[in-house]
């Protein structure tokens, strides 16, 4: 260590230098303050590490790793310099060393390079408005003769009446800003405590001095001070001595000191005043980096007591705006009172009354608690007030011991009541020291209520559910987006004032923060119409909610609740969400002889020209635009040019009529969908109108009467029509074919007798089709994109149902067939049996993962060993459950189509063929994709597409041990989402195929191994997926990757036993090899998969990429092969 | 032989009268076949463009086709008008061929006949065009006063219709020259009767009403006021 009196100072900039505005360039490294979120400790306080009674530099040492992990990126120390210790250690005797009870100067460094190492930074601070009365300068100063410059250090004066106008800030304890000194016979100026005389800014050889002592920190390795009392440097007679134009140009000086000789440092300003007044401590961003901004903290605490947010909207409002560069710091509590100078004596008066009842907790003009008694240790306020301060405007400070909500002790005498030792643990002396009790500085809090014993970090970090991990995810989540440090600010203004709600915007990341400050649940109507179409996703569960449109948003709040919902564009809606369009926005058709006036025969002669433009509209205006907004529309983003009626069928039941078509698009690839369609007319049936305006097409108006043309799926009556045909076995005459409508023989068993009262539900919209449930009994599945053939769904599940009596599938009850002149069947509509259920396995997975995560992440000791037992059972029923349908399908029956055939070595070499045609396709994509893949995605291609040999290696050599193996239907879009969790078995589902190919190439036999490896592979796909959600930040997700792949491997396991156990039983002990054994189609069927996964990613979400390359990669690794499905036999 | 050729002179002259016959009946028969021809196309070609000209959506929704039906007819509105465009060709065709014959009284009849069929078809397009603008007009009439709140607006609509019906009807009869005046004059006497009961119903029912109007139109202090 240099000796700082040997340094040779660097000389002073001049003013004229200092006033050329910033000269650190503004890059992001340089802006690290605007991210930051600053601990602020007291060393004291803090640990203390040789049993002396007093927390020490050492013992912060040692808890920085606490510090790291609770998700904040800088440090801020209290004052350790050598000093009387009259005002906590901001009465400063030697500038350039440490307090013997904090260490030595050697433990700060060590204490700065391990935080460095930590990726923490550490602030410190420079209090250079005073320095104690023991500072060697002080007593050189009081023996200087009048008028020499050691004097002038200090302000003197031989009269007390000297700036005459300047308010006492301490009014407990001084009643001047003048202290005679008889040592030197004259008063010298001190803005706080007597005992801290003020030096003096005018005299050129203080300023020197302070730089000096600034080089002596920044030269360790400190990354930033904060300024005390920096408003009070310099006193002109005259004025209130505050803020004064020479204070500015003493901070240019020291900003100017800093910038040019250091790098990405920072100073932060304390200046108690009003935001326009601290508006001048940035200057044109060439004074401090950062500034307290005083005023909002009360009304924080004010918003939530009154219950409105007025005060915080308000005082936002005066809030100027403020240099690029520079940031707001905000904070709930620091180591001083909640000091009130900042509001008018009113507020004043009402925050007394709110929040310091007990005179006792009054001080100055401020409250002398911490945050939890504030909140009254309702931990609800306590979250609401963290998370204003996690997300209003600014860089955040957080008090030590706020973290796990430490109480006060009202009765230490001044501020000490806030500065009692941290809680670690329930050990004596709360953990913070070895001493006796009697030695420590202040007794740590003992009462039942916010006692250590009660409350201290060690307990918090067991409980999952306390405040510091809370407060932990809060940070992690914060950290997630540069939105919350950096981004403009902007209040909605909702009708109901108990609401804040604010968006904070950077760039394209819109946050929209909403806070509920009432002790009760609140409603809100936020207009977002701006962010028309984005989709918020809740940040703490990254759950979507529905989009965001030109209707205010409605929202309900609990009781100082409050939510962070990103509102995101990539985000899809929830699967769940229906969107109601106003029949408003809809066009008008306008009608003259109801459905007739579409067609030209079927009009009088005088309306023939009428209905040829009526049925151009429908065509090419009315259904492509209605048709283009439907979830079921696959060809998304491609405008229809034309939707002509293919053929149609019209049906009449007793006063309704319906019009069935089926509709050819023009423009996207030619597809047939079918639409049928209602007619609705609001005069004469009010309620099948409002019901039918949800859906509606178009609007129409037939002479004087209103009405809607809506699709027939709202329509209850129109699906009754539906059950009531098929059970009778109706068949309907369409311009040039059938439309034919069959019941299976489990029709009657299912749909029961009192068919014609059940309820009907609403219709939801699914990617492919729209399902409507009638009372939990039935489910009327109408397809929309309608393929030639018959739907495999409906073939499957026919088979299933009425010949192998499959009990874990949706039974099938009917279906409705359009059957063309040409003599091609096409399914329109299929009815099964209503399975209730909780959810489909994706789901079920997803939750279950998260809710793991959540425990691994929060608990400190890591889980028991069999921590999935539940889990694994129930994938064992989902791998029982798939063998028992392989084997149903399997079923010898009168049907060619299921009569299973043997497996040929010429079908696995076709297979290995097809598979690594597939393969070669995708490294030629990969290659071609390879620039705009980044980071590891690129590193992981890379590896891929060197592994090229060995995987066509792999696949030639996969899939040749074929001995009694069969090819069968299968499920082929076999994967989570398929399944539905039933009372912990499962339903397997939509049979309908791979989609994207034939129903002829669907109706192909295969091996029924790509079932499974559809299903190991979703298993993945669901392991990484959570993870991804799961964590906030790369360090969460290297800390998950081991659970989450430990989970992968369990349900891999389970579901091969599960499905070779009952495999084995169905066929004689034979098939456990088939699934397992060496040379089996299972790797080369998981490959493929892999294979074709990267590709969907590749042209779809190039995000998701990794998925699929780790799948991959996971074939070459010898590190993986204990998870490799090759080996993975019992 | 003189004999003979006195004999024979009868049947020569008749033979003679059958040699000019014979070509004049030949002519007939050739005129006959044509006009069955172009009776046939007439009505393949009336029924065809009626078809495309969706008439038969009009007399559909006229009822007249469900008329025929109930009727026990197996042909529509347009089928009968294409009969009848089949008749007055076919009958055309007999005119030409029996004049050709002489046969001069059997012609006069069928054209008379002839005559006839247009008339038929100009009654049955002002059933057509009539029916279909009752069944319009009381459309208006329903659609109108239920949005206007009258109670009995179906009641109203078909008095409208079935008045219209029968002012078609007349004058669908009218123009086939059937009842002639007995029509007519039943009508007008219905008529009559009905807007003397109206008037009666009026005057006994709402004369306090119709003093009150009265006054109301046309105040006039020194008019009797105990009327």
């Amino acid at each position: 260590m240099k000796n700082p009196a040997t340094l040779v100072p660097t000389p002073t900039p001049p003013l004229e230098e200092a006033e050329s505005g910033a000269t650190t360039p503004a890059d992001d490294a340089a802006l690290w303050y605007q991210d930051a979120v600053i601990y602020q400790l007291n060393v004291k306080a803090f640990l203390d590490s040789n049993a002396d009674g007093v927390g020490d530099l050492k013992g912060v040492t040692s808890k920085l790793d606490y510090v790291k992990e609770l998700g904040v990126n800088t440090i801020w120390l209290m004052p350790f310099y050598p000093s009387p210790l009259k005002d906590d250690g901001y009465d400063i005797s030697d500038y350039h060393d440490v307090h013997p009870q904090y260490g030595t100067l050697d433990d700060f460094k060590e204490m700065l390079s391990e935080s460095h190492k930590r990726d923490l930074k550490v602030i410190t601070e420079l209090v250079i408005n005073h320095t104690s009365d023991a500072h060697p300068w002080f007593q050189a100063a009081r023996r200087a003769p009048a008028g020499s410059p050691e004097r002038d250090f200090y302000v003197w004066s031989d009269t007390d009446t000297k700036y005459a106008g300047t308010r006492i800030i301490f009014t407990d304890t001084e009643v001047s800003n003048w202290t005679y000194d008889p040592v030197a016979k004259a008063y010298y100026w001190h803005r706080f405590f007597s005992h801290q005389p003020d030096l003096n800014f005018d005299n050129p050889l203080v300023l020197e001095a302070i730089f000096t002592t600034m080089r002596f920190w920044l030269d360790m390795g400190v990354d930033g001070f904060r300024l005390d009392a920096i408003p009070y440097l310099v006193e002109r007679e005259g004025t209130n001595n505050e803020n004064l134009p020479e204070t500015h140009a003493v901070i240019k000086q020291l900003r100017a000191a800093l910038d040019s000789s250091y790098k990405n440092r920072f100073l932060l300003a304390e200046a108690n005043q009003w935001p326009e007044d601290v508006r001048e401590y940035f200057g044109d961003g060439d004074e401090c980096h950062a500034a307290y901004h005083f005023p909002l903290m009360p009304r924080m605490y004010m918003a939530i007591a009154q219950e409105d947010r007025f005060p915080l909207t308000e005082i936002m409002q005066q809030t100027p705006e403020i240099p690029a560069s520079c940031q707001w710091t905000i904070f709930l509590r620091n180591h001083d009172e909640l000091t009130l100078e900042m509001v008018t004596s009113k507020e004043r008066d009402y925050m007394y009354s709110t929040y310091a009842a007990d005179p006792r907790a009054r001080i100055n003009l401020g409250i002398r608690r911490r945050l939890a008694p504030l909140m009254d240790n309702d931990t609800d306020r306590i979250k609401l007030m963290n998370s204003l301060l996690l997300s209003m405007r600014g860089s955040p400070i957080v008090y030590y011991g706020d973290e796990i909500g430490m109480g006060d002790n009202v009765f230490a005498g001044d501020r000490n009541g806030v500065r009692t030792p941290m809680q670690w643990s329930p050990d004596r002396n709360a953990g913070f020291s070895r001493a006796d009790p009697q030695r420590l500085y202040l007794p740590p809090i003992m009462d039942a209520v916010y006692g250590y014993e009660a409350l201290n970090v060690e307990a918090q970090q067991r409980e999952p559910a306390s405040l510091l991990n809370w407060m932990r995810r809060m940070l992690a989540v914060r950290g997630s987006s540069k939105a919350f440090g950096r981004g403009d600010l902007l209040f909605l203004k909702p009708g109901n004032r108990k609401i804040l709600a604010y968006l904070r915007i950077y760039r394209d990341e819109v946050i929209l923060c909403v806070v509920n400050l009432a002790r009760s649940a609140q409603p809100a109507e936020l207009d977002l119409s701006a962010y028309k179409g984005r989709v918020p996703v809740e940040m703490l569960g990254r759950t979507a909610f529905p989009p965001v449109s030109e209707l205010p948003y409605m929202m309900t709040i609990a009781a100082h609740g409050f939510y962070w919902l990103r509102l995101t564009t990539d985000v899809s809606v929830p699967s769940w969400h229906q969107e109601y369009l106003p029949a408003e926005d809809r066009p008008v058709l306008v009608l003259f002889d109801s459905w007739n006036s579409l067609f030209r025969d079927q009009v009088v002669p005088w309306r023939i020209g009428m209905a040829v433009q009526t049925r151009l509209r429908f065509e090419a205006e009315v259904l492509p635009r209605h048709i283009e907004t439907q979830r079921w529309y696959s060809s998304k983003g491609t405008v229809i040019k034309r939707a002509a009626l293919f053929d149609y069928a019209m049906w009449e039941q007793g006063t309704f009529t319906w019009m069935l078509p089926l509709v050819q698009l023009e423009g996207p690839a030619d597809s047939v969908y079918f639409i049928p369609l209602a007619l609705a007319w609001e005069d004469r049936e009010e309620e099948r109108f409002r019901n039918l305006s949800t859906a509606a097409v178009a609007r129409v108006r037939q002479q004087a009467e209103v009405g809607v043309m809506a699709d027939a799926f709202s329509d209850e009556r129109f699906c009754r029509a539906i059950l009531a045909a098929i059970g009778a076995g109706r068949t309907l005459r369409a311009g040039a074919g059938n439309i034919r409508f069959t019941p299976t023989n489990a029709f009657a068993e299912l749909a029961g007798t009192d068919l014609a009262e059940l309820p009907i539900g609403r219709p939801q919209a699914q990617s492919s089709n729209t399902i409507v449930a009638v009372n939990e009994r039935l489910f009327l599945k109408g397809y929309r994109r309608i393929g030639i053939g018959v739907n495999p769904e409906f073939e499957v599940g026919r088979f299933l149902t009425e010949v192998a009596h499959f009990p874990n599938c949706a039974p099938v009850a009917g279906a409705v067939e359009y059957v063309g002149a040409d003599g091609l069947t096409r399914t329109l509509c299929l009815l099964q049996g209503h399975v209730s259920n909780q959810g489909d396995g994706w789901v079920y997975a997803l939750g279950y993962l998260q809710r793991y995560f959540e425990q691994w992440r929060a608990s400190a000791q890591a889980p028991p060993a069999d921590a999935h037992g539940v889990h694994v059972a129930l994938i064992e029923t989902l791998g029982r459950r798939t063998a028992q349908l392989h084997l149903a399908l399997a079923t010898p029956g009168a049907d060619a189509a299921f009569t299973p055939e043997p497996l040929t070595a010429t079908d696995a070499a076709t297979y290995r063929q097809q598979a690594q045609k597939e393969a070669l396709e995708t490294f030629g994509m990969l290659e071609g994709a390879l620039q705009q893949l980044g980071g590891q995605a690129l590193d992981e291609a890379r590896r891929v597409l060197a592994a090229k040999a060995q995987l066509m290696a792999l696949m030639e050599a996969g899939g040749t041990a074929i001995s009694g193996a069969r090819k069968t239907r299968i499920h082929g879009d076999f994967h989570l989402a398929q399944v539905l969790v039933t009372r912990n078995d499962f339903v397997i589902v939509d049979f309908e195929g791979e989609p994207g190919r034939t129903f002829d190439e669907r109706r192909a036999k295969q091996p029924p191994l790509r079932d499974v490896a559809g299903m190991l592979r979703s298993f993945t796909y669901a392991a990484a997926s959570a993870l991804r959600d799961a964590a906030q930040t790369p360090e969460e997700e290297a800390l998950l990757a081991q659970p989450a792949r430990e989970w992968l491997e369990a349900t891999r396991a389970a579901f091969l036993r599960g499905y070779g156990r009952e495999q084995g039983q169905g066929q004689g002990g034979g098939a456990p090899e088939q699934s397992h054994g060496a040379g089996s189609l299972l790797p080369l069927f998981e490959l493929q998969k892999a294979f074709y996964e990267l590709r969907y990613e590749l042209n779809n979400r190039p995000d998701w990429v990794r998925i699929p390359l780790a799948g991959i990669l996971g074939f070459i690794a010898p590190a993986r092969s204990g998870a490799s499905p090759a080996t993975k036999g019992e | 032989m003189e004999r003979i050729d006195v004999m024979l002179e009868p049947v020569r002259a008749f033979l003679i009268e059958i040699g000019a016959f014979l070509p004049r009946l030949a002519v007939a028969l050739l005129v006959l076949v044509v006009g069955l021809l172009i009776a046939k196309a007439a009505r393949f070609a009336l029924q065809r463009g009626l078809r495309a000209i969706n008439f038969h959506i009009l007399t559909q929704r006229a009822g007249l086709d469900n008329f025929l039906q109930q009727g026990g007819s197996h042909i529509d509105t347009i089928g009968l008008l294409g009969l009848l465009a089949y008749w007055v060709v076919m009958l055309a065709a007999l005119i030409v061929a029996f004049n050709g014959l002489g046969l001069t009284h059997v012609t006069e009849l069928l054209s008379r006949v002839m005559l006839f069929v247009p008339k038929l078809i100009v009654a049955l397009l002002v059933l057509v065009f009539g029916l279909y603008f009752a069944r319009f007009v009381s459309n208006v009439v329903i659609t109108y006063c239920s949005s206007a709140g009258i109670r009995d607006a179906a009641a109203l609509g078909r008095l409208v219709r079935y008045a219209i019906m029968v002012f078609v009807g007349i004058i669908a009869l009218d123009q086939v020259d059937i009842g002639g005046t007995i029509v007519r004059d039943a009508f007008l006497l219905l008529l009559g009767g009905v807007m003397l009961a109206l008037a009666l119903a009026f005057g006994l029912g709402g004369r306090r009403w119709a003093a009150a109007q009265l006054e109301h139109w046309w105040p006039a202090p020194n008019r009797d006021k105990d009327l």
